[in-house]
């Protein structure tokens, strides 16, 4: 276990779920935009259309500084914000998958490269070198989208991972093939979103064209997404469904996001057989807001259905590995904490911190306490998820009967720790958090 | 707990899935690509900005290029770093990740100064598109974020290598400090040493601008030589600025660490006196030693990027930390899809890059055969 790093009030979990679903925008743009831009490139030659190629100037300008910077740096920004709320969880996917990933750097250069020699040889080589280094960069693109949804969607179902800790036993899971079809639709529904954006600047001819190429292509994109979203749920396991049905949030997260669903396809319905009046930059990035809502109702369905735990059937959301991994080597911790203690096992407190005394439980109870909820709690009334709302009115004794002791019952992770360390935990959580009367040192270090 | 001990602990269960320096190798390599592009940043920056300040008609030429220039040359770096970010958590995680988890919030700043950089790179190019001066408060800004950047990565780097202060770092008087506010390490000389180079690599990379552009008829020749000339200069006085702190920072590294003694530190130094041997030399005629010169420019960042593993080895070994004793569990599938990608990738890019090469060459009328 490492340090741990505590955003209070608005939680963990808020940072990277931002920052992820920012980060499908650019990321889904950069991989479907280049698909239209082929298309409307050999439109502009076969036709003779010269402000065709004027959009894609426009267009290709506005992916580099949109998907080459927001894009990029938010890709990298998941990977941070997931390493300082769960180090633990990013190491294992690491450990396993550092080749998928390196794997998709690789392509990252192809598209690094070929989208800035596309861009700075419009109207200098032949139309159809030109059309091939497009073409080049959009197979690159959506060929990182093929290696990245396989880690993805190992989050949700490690498949037959879990007993040969095979790489591609786990890559190529039972989410995979939904969830890399319904992505590949959803690149075409967003990069139609976001071309509306850049034909909503053009004043000229091709405004009305590249509307209505962005409506069809955004429409066809939105409806088949939703269909293998379909299949999709077919192939989560029984605890998911379980998790959305149950868990208030995350239902009325799905029902966002279906309403959106509806709004954005009569949207592209509108931009592809309407008249077009309405388009406009503003529109468009009104529809892209709307869209954003949208991609976090979904984001946080899948990644709440997988609860308690971060990597199913290995780790637990709070980073404690769960169950044996006999493949790699790996032995679960929860009997070893419940035996030998969680603060005998944490490196990174003070030796005075690990025996639980009279004098020293309240310290004690708050590392414990922060380890294993810090992850998806905040602590403090009033914030996101706080454990100070959830417990409201319970003693420490209470704590534990009524919280700590049935946890596995939910889909929240056991708690893992010797009953001395449960309840210093719990006399923190009733002390401080809740503001109650001090709970009895003896009550705490002895049981009684 | 003992620090040995703890170092143990926090390695990842499920091992490495290949040999272990095979990683380090790639760390290595991709860090020198990285580190040598974020140089050409920030003193393709620096010119780009300080040329515009000046103004005039080579002035402002040289700005609009450097200003181009450098937003390919962001982009690329951002994505060289991804690499040696990805390699260090597979070998070194419990360094990364425990220096990394104090300092949470920086980290996050990291990357949002670097975003908002870019940004302003974007607005400062555009504005000097057109040969104009203006907008060197948006260059100024790129350029502070970039280094803002820099600070904060050398810290985490720096943090990671003291693993005997982490406990008292992470809670001090007992007490957790959960912020993520954690500034605890920082070394100027050997932040130094890596931001210097910058104005001796982008001397060279300007004298490789007007060696490419040289054949071409219709450029300014006089300007190109104008160029070249700047960037010899500016290569030489960065690099007397670069032995003077790479002296510094040897002489002040903790002496047990016994680094001087090693033999890449003097591999290291010999290349550097070729390298400015060849700067002086170069003082003549530019354009003609660019195309060495930039070879040499990279195997010497390759050689500083060594010594710095090696020397992250020698902290490390103080706790008898060895990334060749992390427990394997091999996975041939998943290293052969990489390597088989890696090659196959590099054969791929050099297609585009041959014909922006031969396009930037020729006249437009010959580059429409392309």
């Amino acid at each position: 276990m490492y340090p741990l790093f505590e955003i209070p009030s608005v939680g963990g979990p808020m940072l990277i779920a931002s920052i992820a679903t920012f980060h499908i925008l650019p990321s889904h743009v950069a991989t479907g935009a280049f698909w239209m831009a082929y298309f409307i490139e050999r439109k502009s030659i076969n036709e003779n259309r010269p402000e065709l190629m004027e959009f894609l100037k426009r267009f290709t300008l506005s992916i580099l500084i949109f998907c080459f910077v927001t894009g990029s740096l938010t890709g990298v920004g998941i990977w941070y914000s997931a390493t300082v709320i769960s180090p633990r969880a990013i190491s294992g996917l690491i450990h396993n998958y550092v080749w998928g990933w390196a794997t998709e750097w690789v392509f990252f250069i192809i598209e690094i490269v070929t989208i800035y020699v596309y861009f700075y040889t419009f109207g200098k080589v032949s139309n159809k070198t030109h059309l091939r280094i497009g073409l080049l960069y959009a197979l690159a693109a959506w060929i990182s989208m093929v290696i990245i949804t396989g880690i993805l969607g190992f989050m949700m179902t490690p498949g037959k991972w879990l007993t040969t800790g095979g790489f591609f036993d786990g890559f190529f899971n039972e989410t995979y093939w939904p969830q890399l079809f319904t992505r590949t639709s959803m690149m075409f529904a967003i990069a139609g979103a976001y071309a509306a954006v850049v034909a909503g600047t053009l004043k000229d001819g091709g405004r009305d064209t590249i509307r209505k190429i962005a409506g069809r292509w955004g429409l066809g994109g939105i409806i088949a997404g939703a269909l293998f979203t379909l299949w999709y749920y077919t192939k989560l396991p029984a605890n998911a469904l379980e998790n959305i049905q149950q868990i208030a949030y995350t239902s009325m997260m799905l029902k966002v996001s279906l309403v959106i669903g509806v709004v954005m396809a009569l949207y592209f319905l509108l931009l592809a057989f309407g008249k077009g009046g309405f388009v406009s930059p503003v529109v468009g990035i009104l529809m892209m807001v709307v869209l954003f809502a949208g991609i976090g109702g979904g984001e946080s369905v899948r990644e709440i259905a997988r609860r308690p735990y971060l990597i199913p059937g290995y780790m637990y959301s709070n980073q404690i590995i769960g169950h044996d991994m006999a493949a790699k080597g790996v032995s679960s911790e929860v009997e070893k904490f419940n035996s030998e203690g969680l603060l005998t096992n944490y490196p990174f407190i003070p030796e005075d911190l690990r025996v639980i005394t009279a004098d020293n439980y309240l310290k004690a109870g708050e590392v414990i306490t922060k380890l294993e909820c810090v992850a998806c709690h905040t602590m403090e009334a009033g914030g996101r998820n706080s454990l100070a709302d959830l417990e409201a009115g319970l003693t420490a004794a209470g704590i534990v009967t009524d919280i700590l002791d049935d946890l596995a019952s939910s889909y929240m992770p056991p708690f893992v720790g010797t009953e001395i360390e449960k309840r210093a935990a719990a006399a923190y959580m009733s002390d401080i958090l809740l503001g109650g009367e001090a709970t009895d040192a003896d009550w705490v270090v002895n049981g009684d | 707990m003992e620090i040995s001990a703890m170092l143990s602990q926090l390695r990842d269960p499920m091992g490495v899935p290949f040999f272990p320096v095979v990683f380090q190798v790639l760390m290595v390599l991709t860090f020198a690509l990285h580190i040598f592009m974020v140089n050409i940043v920030v003193g393709g920056s620096f010119m780009a900005i300080w040329s515009r300040v000046k103004g005039g008609d080579y002035n402002l030429r040289l700005s609009k290029t450097l200003a181009k220039a450098t937003t390919v040359n962001l982009s690329v770096a951002i994505l060289l770093g991804i690499a040696p970010l990805l390699f260090v958590q597979v070998i070194y995680d419990p360094f990364w990740y425990s220096a990394t988890l104090m300092s949470g919030w920086w980290s996050m700043l990291f990357l949002l100064i670097i975003m908002l950089g870019f940004l302003a790179l974007y607005v400062f190019y555009l504005k000097g598109r057109n040969g104009t001066s203006g907008g060197g408060m948006f260059g100024w800004f790129t350029l502070g974020a970039v280094l803002f950047a820099g600070v904060i990565m050398h810290m985490l780097a720096m943090q990671s290598l003291h693993p005997e202060e982490w406990v008292k770092w992470y809670a001090p008087g007992g007490v957790m400090d959960t912020s993520g506010w954690a500034f605890n390490a920082f070394s100027i000389e050997r932040f130094l040493h890596f931001i210097v180079p910058a104005f001796i690599n982008t001397g060279i990379f300007m004298m490789l601008y007007a060696w490419y552009f040289k054949p071409r008829s219709d450029m300014d020749g006089a300007y190109l030589d104008w160029v070249a000339g700047v960037g010899a200069k500016m290569a030489l006085y960065a690099f007397f600025v670069q032995i003077a702190i790479g002296f510094w920072f040897l002489l002040g590294l903790p002496a047990e660490l016994n680094f001087i003694y090693n033999p890449w530190v003097w591999i290291a130094a010999l290349l550097a006196l070729v390298a400015l041997g060849m700067v002086v030399k170069a003082q003549k005629d530019p354009i003609a030693s660019a195309p060495i010169l930039g070879l040499l420019s990279v195997v010497a960042v390759l050689g500083m990027s060594i010594n710095r593993e090696v020397l992250r080895m020698k902290y490390v070994g103080v706790y008898e930390y060895s990334i060749y004793d992390y427990p394997m569990s091999m996975d041939w599938g998943s290293t052969a899809l990489f390597l088989a990608t890696f090659v196959a990738g590099l054969v791929v890019i050099a297609y585009p890059i041959g014909i922006a090469f031969k396009a930037g060459r020729m006249s437009a009328e010959a580059a429409k055969e392309l």
